[in-house]
């Protein structure tokens, strides 16, 4: 790798994330997205984050940048990066120093992630500029590398526009820009959802590829079943702003807990097989009302619910080795 | 680059067929005029005991085309006239081209006009990239509050206001005519010095009331942009604030760069209020001259001017588009 000319952070950083709250205030009050999570990444590894729309996984990403949105506000809580620091209470230029440096950031909306009127050559040196990178001959270089890799023309690719290329090119060109400074920490939300089958296969292979090599701790947030049973080292599963259930994949995957988790892997179509086995998960998401309550959030839509569950939200407790779920029948049993 | 001059060209031509358009407009409006004013003129003058054959070369002289022709012969001669840039000669200012008269009156209403555009689109524009960065804080709130205010206010309101102030209240500028009639033209400090002491006020003026104008657009140009999904991802990359406010604005001040031609187009049609209020003597004090006395040869040639203006500024900010924004560049 050409990569001497630019320091690097401790390889396998983790991030470990304590108390955190995230609200968004709307019209009919305020929506906790994120509902005082306790979680530990792991360093080296690919992390999954799966949840149905709106369960907080994307308000996550961003906090854990400490990047969040308006009008979604972090209230409490630390992010402590590896190599970096807690970034709720670095100041504001250490905080930009360790975006895009420390930790690549992916775009669900990497589509668009680009400024339509710069050729994209031109802003890889604007992020080369804005973290001080000497050799930004080095650096173009870096980039030419990353994107033939992922099989592009990367001459035309760097003297190109936004609007000249392919979704799939763009997605492409965004995971660079979240590699070229040799980030150790990368965050891909949703990097598949805008891709067809054969583009989304070829995007999720250079994502393995790449963190094998440089042993890269990902965190992949996704709606996909099927994309973190393919990619991950450990799932974790989130529901309205909180965590249900976390572990290896493939304990996760082969013995689910949390009755929301089952849920979810029961309503994935087999490609295989009759269309009848896939059983959509009753209910909806939680709303504004389900906040309030005392009850566990997925009480409405459990199937397995007990007196308990009413009352009481179930703690998210220790299960197993490597393992954690918030369920009172799973903790009774 | 080939794609580029033919679209210029088929841009060109479609500018020239609109030109005749509205010369030709002009033309029938004013032989349409109630009263007929050249057959009025041309009875005029044998009254004042001229012969029919001297009153007709009068005529023909003054307007351009010979009255008793039929119309489509007249029209025909109107164009043929317009195309070799004679655009007849003036009835109120007897016998003078009206060329000649528009070329005195223009630079006045460029200097005018160019100095206020600028000045009120750097100022409106900043002051729009702010209020648009601050719209939650008190300071933002001031500065749109401020373009609301002006935007609303009468450019002659605006113009007799200042004027109550600075030359009434406070002596401090002088009011009307564009310098001291007593010095020598030319190019003298003293002479120079007049000219810009007489020219504060009304480009103050024009500023001012289309100062409002620019912040506002500008304002919601950059909320639109910065609700953009490249500006949070440049966030999260870490991209400096000032590469990032570079973003920004590139992005926000494209639709006003049309605003900005078109507004050099139209400043041929002169500021009317602010020229008559300052005794300026540009193209609006011109035109509205040429309506007071009915001098239709004038009024037709300053309505072509105006037209040719805002033709030549549309091709322009067309072609300039395609350079500032590579999306429309084909």
């Amino acid at each position: 790798m050409s990569a001497n000319s630019l320091p690097t952070a401790p390889p396998a950083a983790g991030i470990t994330i304590r108390g955190l709250e995230v609200v968004y205030t709307t019209g009919q009050g305020q929506i906790p997205a994120v509902n005082g999570i306790n979680l530990d990444i792991v360093g080296g590894q690919i992390t999954g984050i799966i949840g149905e729309s709106g369960s907080g996984k994307s308000t996550l990403a961003m906090a854990m940048m400490n990047a969040v949105p308006h009008p979604g506000k972090i209230v409490k809580g630390s992010v402590i990066i590896d190599g970096v620091g807690n970034m709720m209470t670095l100041d504001k230029e250490s905080q930009r120093r360790a975006r895009g440096r420390h930790v690549g950031f992916v775009f669900q909306a990497a589509q668009n992630s680009l400024n339509p009127l710069t050729r994209i050559g031109h802003q890889v040196l604007d992020l080369g500029r804005s973290h001080n990178v000497k050799d930004l001959r080095a650096l173009l270089r870096r980039a030419k590398e990353l994107l033939e890799r992922m099989g592009m023309d990367a001459d035309r690719v760097l003297t190109s526009y936004q609007h000249e290329l392919s979704g799939g090119m763009r997605q492409r060109v965004g995971i660079m820009f979240a590699l070229v400074l040799d980030a150790q920490i990368v965050i891909l939300d949703e990097p598949t959802t805008a891709l067809d089958m054969l583009s989304q296969a070829s995007v999720l292979e250079i994502v393995r590829s790449i963190q094998e090599e440089r042993g890269l701790t990902i965190i992949l947030i996704t709606h996909d079943m099927g994309v973190v049973a393919d990619l991950a080292d450990r799932v974790i599963v989130m529901y309205g702003g909180e965590l249900a259930e976390e572990g290896k994949t493939e304990d996760v995957l082969a013995h689910p807990q949390h009755p929301y988790t089952r849920g979810l892997i029961r309503a994935i179509p087999r490609i295989s097989g009759n269309l009848d086995q896939a059983v959509a998960l009753a209910g909806s998401p939680p709303d504004l009302q389900t906040f309030v309550q005392n009850a566990c959030l997925f009480y409405d839509r459990c199937p397995e619910r007990m007196a308990q569950c009413q009352n009481h939200r179930p703690p998210y407790e220790i299960a197993g080795p490597g393992r954690k779920v918030a369920c009172f029948k799973v903790m009774a049993k | 680059m080939k794609n580029i001059l033919i679209r210029l060209a088929k841009r060109i031509v479609a500018g020239i067929v609109m030109v005749l358009v509205v010369a030709s407009f002009t033309f029938f409006l004013v032989r349409m005029m109630p009263g007929n004013p050249v057959s009025a003129k041309y009875n005029e003058l044998i009254m004042r005991g001229m012969t029919p054959v001297q009153a007709m070369d009068a005529v023909r002289v003054m307007y351009g085309f010979i009255p008793h022709q039929p119309l489509w012969q007249q029209y025909l001669h109107y164009i043929g006239q317009i195309l070799h840039l004679n655009l007849g000669r003036s009835i109120s200012y007897e016998g003078v081209p009206v060329l000649h008269i528009i070329l005195n009156a223009a630079p006045w209403t460029i200097i005018l006009v160019t100095t206020g555009l600028i000045a009120s689109f750097i100022v409106g524009v900043l002051a729009g990239v702010i209020a648009a960065v601050k719209r939650s804080s008190p300071v933002g709130s001031a500065i749109t509050l401020s373009g609301s205010i002006m935007h609303g206010i009468p450019q002659f309101v605006m113009g007799l206001f200042l004027a109550y102030v600075f030359t009434t209240i406070w002596a401090l500028l002088p009011f009307g005519a564009p310098y001291n009639a007593a010095l020598t033209p030319g190019f003298n400090g003293p002479f120079i010095m007049s000219l810009i002491r007489h020219a504060i006020l009304p480009v103050a003026t024009y500023a001012l009331s289309s100062y409002g104008g620019w912040l506002l657009t500008m304002k919601s140009s950059v909320i639109s942009v910065l609700g953009d999904d490249f500006i949070l991802a440049s966030e999260v990359r870490g991209i400096k604030a000032s590469t990032r406010l570079r973003y920004i604005a590139h992005n926000a001040i494209l639709p006003l760069f049309t605003i900005f031609a078109l507004s050099i187009g139209f400043m041929f049609g002169g500021s009317l209020f602010i020229e008559d209020i300052f005794d300026y003597p540009g193209l609006g004090n011109l035109l509205l001259h040429a309506i007071d006395s009915r001098d239709y040869p004038l009024m037709s040639g300053a309505f072509l001017l105006i037209t040719v203006a805002v033709i030549v500024a549309n091709i322009v900010a067309d072609f300039l588009y395609s350079v500032v924004d590579p999306r429309i560049r084909r």
